[in-house]
């Protein structure tokens, strides 16, 4: 196993690429009593549209199939749902699938290799049947409509969809009513068999273990089926251009919410772009943002003071394959006036240069959010996980920060920061 | 991990929970007073006060930029509801000096010290907060109670709870009604605040790798000083009172996609002991994906998203929260209510015990892995008559009978039914 080791938060992380090409990365962390384990595949809502490894014809699923299957793979031929049995072991599971992956997991403090069983049993082991099939479709439909009483998912949807003209990333990950009809087992099963190979998959273990050991584990575990070679994914070619620059929903809510985007050019690692740099680049993000809105900066405090805002925004960069922004999202009485002081700082910001002393600061503060990201085993495993899928591991946000100055982030603010391509949601009475 | 209590004065307790397994030190001062309606809203209003400035940071950005030197230390406030009492809380996070890249700093004591200024020392002007504050402060808790709508599921607890309780603290919003907040006045608010702190029960919480001088940093602190000894004023977990609404129905309208049903149930003890019995009812009923709800509701009927229960611990009752299609109301209720009575019958095995124990042992056991869940798992200890580690937890959840839970099953009955619908 390779180790590598991140001095200042001083952790280790282990990491083997299995004969059959499943990645496996184990981080110890003497004294926790929590265990986890995420197993992951290179596959989300975004997906939907592939070839076949040794196929030539392109196949194209309705929306909302990696989900779908997510929640399938917990069935069993013998009846079982192997979240009943892992919950009676004392184990608690679960499983999530965002745009870009899939995920099952189980936390617990005992019982770990009993459980260990079930867990690497069910996910290899799929088991449709047009019966059960047919049943989820009430379930998955009441968690798409309970999604459509949550403001705040419908504020960052809707700012999406005025990012993007056709990239799937503008769809919501549990599909619709509609395209959920259309899903039969047949569609899962080749789902399944084309992204649930080893060699599109990762595992991250986080807790109190031997490295060795677990791995062997593992291997122990595993069924024997070879890696099945590329999966290529077809991607509608995305403009660089916003579809329009300003959506409104009305709902109930008491105060409007609002969700300003900043489009940006896909960050993909194949496409030229070291790691270090995608690294680099979202850090040097994260700072703009902090200087631009964060609790210290002066529109944080002009909004603040005149009522507009009562809080900080959250403020993120998303990426991954085909696809980059940046999200701004809160509540305001006047969203609009939000959207227009911000634009202000921003061209101000442009003119003026970053002020080196604000900076450093901020700099600061962000290397202390990225160590308090190794305080719990399941927030560790997770971002190994997602991170390990965008082509990153996760300790380069530490080792990387320092490198990120006053330059290059005036370069990344003129890059990224683009007027023309903002947009802004809102979802208001 | 090591768990130790000081009292600094009569009613200001200090505890202190060592662990060298997290990155952050963590520090939280909960301020505990009895709900009242008179008092409910000053409560609400006093966290937002005061991390608006202190005396030597005057201003947010003060505060804001400070924390940002010391490594993005966090701090935090909020509003608790806890039984029949109030509590205002206040937290500041920061690294532990072993992982800053320039080593020593000194950082828990700096941490403490800005901690206690906020709470103790706040910015004072002409006997009184200052009235810029207040009234941007007023308007952001309007804005908060206003806000309540907004996630649907969890205002329609909310508004169970309140037909419970009606004519009962409990009722109370944590945040406070709008028509009290116009008539709180900056000079009467210092007032309020000042007797607060004479009157309260203070509690400090340290989590992390402690220093021995802490103690010491905390009791020489100034704004510590100042504090008197206390006969504090709040209100233990209480048995007596129960809800008697039997079974009223409550149905609402609002623009949504989805009906929120919501059953309030009553667990009548005897004693406090039982409430572990409890923890083992709800886990069966609704607290797993291998419950009754859950299996019933969900799994077999195909109904729901969302169906399952929650145990109140600090009033003794259990919420059952289940998000369906509205046309499916009486479907779901029937089958909610039949879950119930099977619990009454004895309709549950020995091996559901063992499910329910070890799921909830494995919870237990991680308590220690977070430093807040630790916290405030000690914090909760406070107001029972009977302390218990987290040993003793996890011992007494496995005595637990099939008897005894269902003895618990008996002593169930449902209070009130709320139905949110379109």
């Amino acid at each position: 196993m390779q180790v590598i080791e991140n001095l200042k938060v001083k952790e280790k992380l282990y990491i083997e690429k299995l004969e059959n090409g499943l990645t496996v990365m184990i981080i110890p962390k003497k004294g926790m009593k929590k265990k986890y384990i995420i197993w992951g595949t290179n596959y989300g809502s975004n997906d939907s549209s592939f070839i076949v490894p040794g196929e030539t014809e392109v196949t194209v699923v309705p929306d909302g199939v990696a989900h779908f299957l997510e929640h399938k793979m917990f069935e069993q031929e013998n009846g079982r749902n192997s979240l009943d049995v892992l919950t009676e072991i004392g184990v608690s599971a679960n499983a999530y699938t965002t745009n870009d992956h899939t995920a099952y997991l189980y936390e617990c403090t005992e019982h770990f290799y009993e459980a260990l069983d079930e867990f690497m049993d069910y996910v290899q082991h799929p088991y449709f049947t047009d019966e059960n099939v047919e049943k989820e479709k009430g379930i998955i439909g009441q968690e798409i409509m309970m999604y459509d009483d949550y403001p705040d998912w419908k504020v960052y949807l809707n700012a999406l969809q005025a990012m993007y003209h056709d990239f799937p990333i503008r769809l919501d990950t549990v599909g619709t009513i509609e395209t959920i009809s259309k899903i039969d087992k047949d569609i899962l099963y080749k789902c399944y068999n084309t992204f649930y190979n080893p060699s599109n998959m990762a595992m991250v273990i986080c807790g109190d273990f031997e490295p060795d050991s677990i791995l062997q584990e593992i291997k122990k575990r595993l069924n024997n089926i070879k890696s099945n070679g590329e999966i290529k994914r077809i991607y509608p070619e995305e403009k660089e251009e916003i579809v329009k620059e300003k959506v409104t929903q009305n709902m109930e809510v008491s105060r409007p919410l609002y969700t300003i985007g900043i489009k940006d050019k896909p960050v993909d690692t194949c496409q030229g772009n070291s790691k270090e740099e995608i690294v680099k680049k979202h850090i040097a993000v994260e700072i703009l943002l902090h200087l631009l809105m964060g609790e210290s900066s002066n529109l944080y405090k002009t909004l603040y003071d005149k009522g507009t805002i009562s809080a900080s925004p959250s403020m993120d960069y998303e990426f991954s394959r085909g696809y980059a922004h940046i999200l701004i999202s809160g509540q305001s009485n006047n969203p609009e006036e939000v959207y227009q002081a911000f634009k202000k700082q921003l061209k101000e910001m442009k003119e003026k240069g970053i002020n080196e002393k604000d900076f450093n600061r901020i700099r600061k503060t962000l290397y202390g959010d990225y160590i308090k990201e190794y305080n719990d085993v399941t927030d560790i495993a997770r971002m190994f996980l997602a991170d390990y899928f965008k082509g990153i591991n996760s300790f380069d946000y530490i080792e990387q920060i320092m490198t990120v100055n006053v330059e290059y982030a005036q370069q990344i603010l003129k890059e990224v920061f683009n007027e023309n391509k903002m947009v802004l949601s809102i979802v208001s009475l | 991990m090591k768990y130790q209590i000081k009292e600094i004065k009569k009613g200001i307790k200090l505890h202190l929970i060592h662990n060298e397994k997290f990155k952050t030190n963590l520090i939280s001062i909960f301020l505990t007073t009895e709900l009242n309606r008179e008092n409910v809203t000053k409560n609400a209003i006093l966290p937002a006060i005061l991390r608006r400035g202190s005396k030597n940071m005057p201003t947010q950005e003060a505060i804001s930029t400070e924390l940002e030197e010391m490594y993005g230390a966090s701090f935090n406030c909020g509003i608790d509801k806890r039984g029949d009492n109030q509590v205002l809380k206040f937290y500041m996070e920061s690294i532990n000096d072993t992982f800053l890249p320039e080593g020593e700093e000194n950082m828990l004591s700096h941490t403490m010290e800005k901690l206690l200024e906020i709470v103790f020392n706040p910015l004072i002007k002409d006997d009184g907060f200052c009235e810029e504050y207040m009234a941007q402060e007023k308007n952001n808790i309007k804005q908060v109670i206003e806000g309540k709508i907004d996630n649907k599921a969890r205002y329609a607890i909310d508004r169970c709870t309140e037909e419970m309780y009606k004519g009962h603290p409990f009722e109370l919003y944590k945040y406070g009604y709008v028509e009290d907040l116009e008539k709180i006045d900056r000079k009467e608010l210092y007032e309020y605040y000042q007797n607060l702190l004479k009157t309260c029960k203070i509690d400090i919480f340290v989590s992390g790798i402690i220093e021995d001088n802490i103690y010491d940093v905390i009791c020489k602190a100034k704004e510590i000083q100042e504090l008197e000894d206390r006969e504090p004023q709040y209100v233990r977990t209480n048995l007596e009172v129960i809800p008697q609404n039997h079974e009223q129905v409550i149905q609402e309208s609002m623009d949504v996609t989805q009906g929120k049903l919501i059953l309030g149930l009553n667990v009548k003890l005897d004693n406090e002991d039982m409430q572990y019995d409890a923890l083992i009812y709800n886990n069966i009923l609704g607290g797993s994906a291998n419950s009754k709800l859950f299996q019933n509701v969900r799994e077999k009927a195909s109904l729901a998203y969302v169906a399952s229960s929650s145990y109140l611990k600090a009033k003794n009752n259990i919420f059952i929260n289940c998000g369906i299609e509205i046309e499916n109301y009486e479907k779901a209720l029937k089958i909610v209510k039949e879950q119930i009575e099977q619990m009454k019958q004895g309709d549950f095995t020995e091996n559901d015990i063992e499910v329910a124990k070890k799921g909830m042992i494995d919870a237990i056991q991680t308590i220690d892995d977070e430093q807040d869940t630790e916290i405030m798992y000690f914090f909760g200890q406070e107001f029972c008559q009977n302390r218990l580690d987290i040993e003793q937890y996890i011992k007494r959840i496995e005595k637990v009978s099939k008897e005894a839970v269902l003895q618990i099953a008996q002593k169930v009955e449902i209070d009130t039914i709320y139905f949110l619908k379109n």
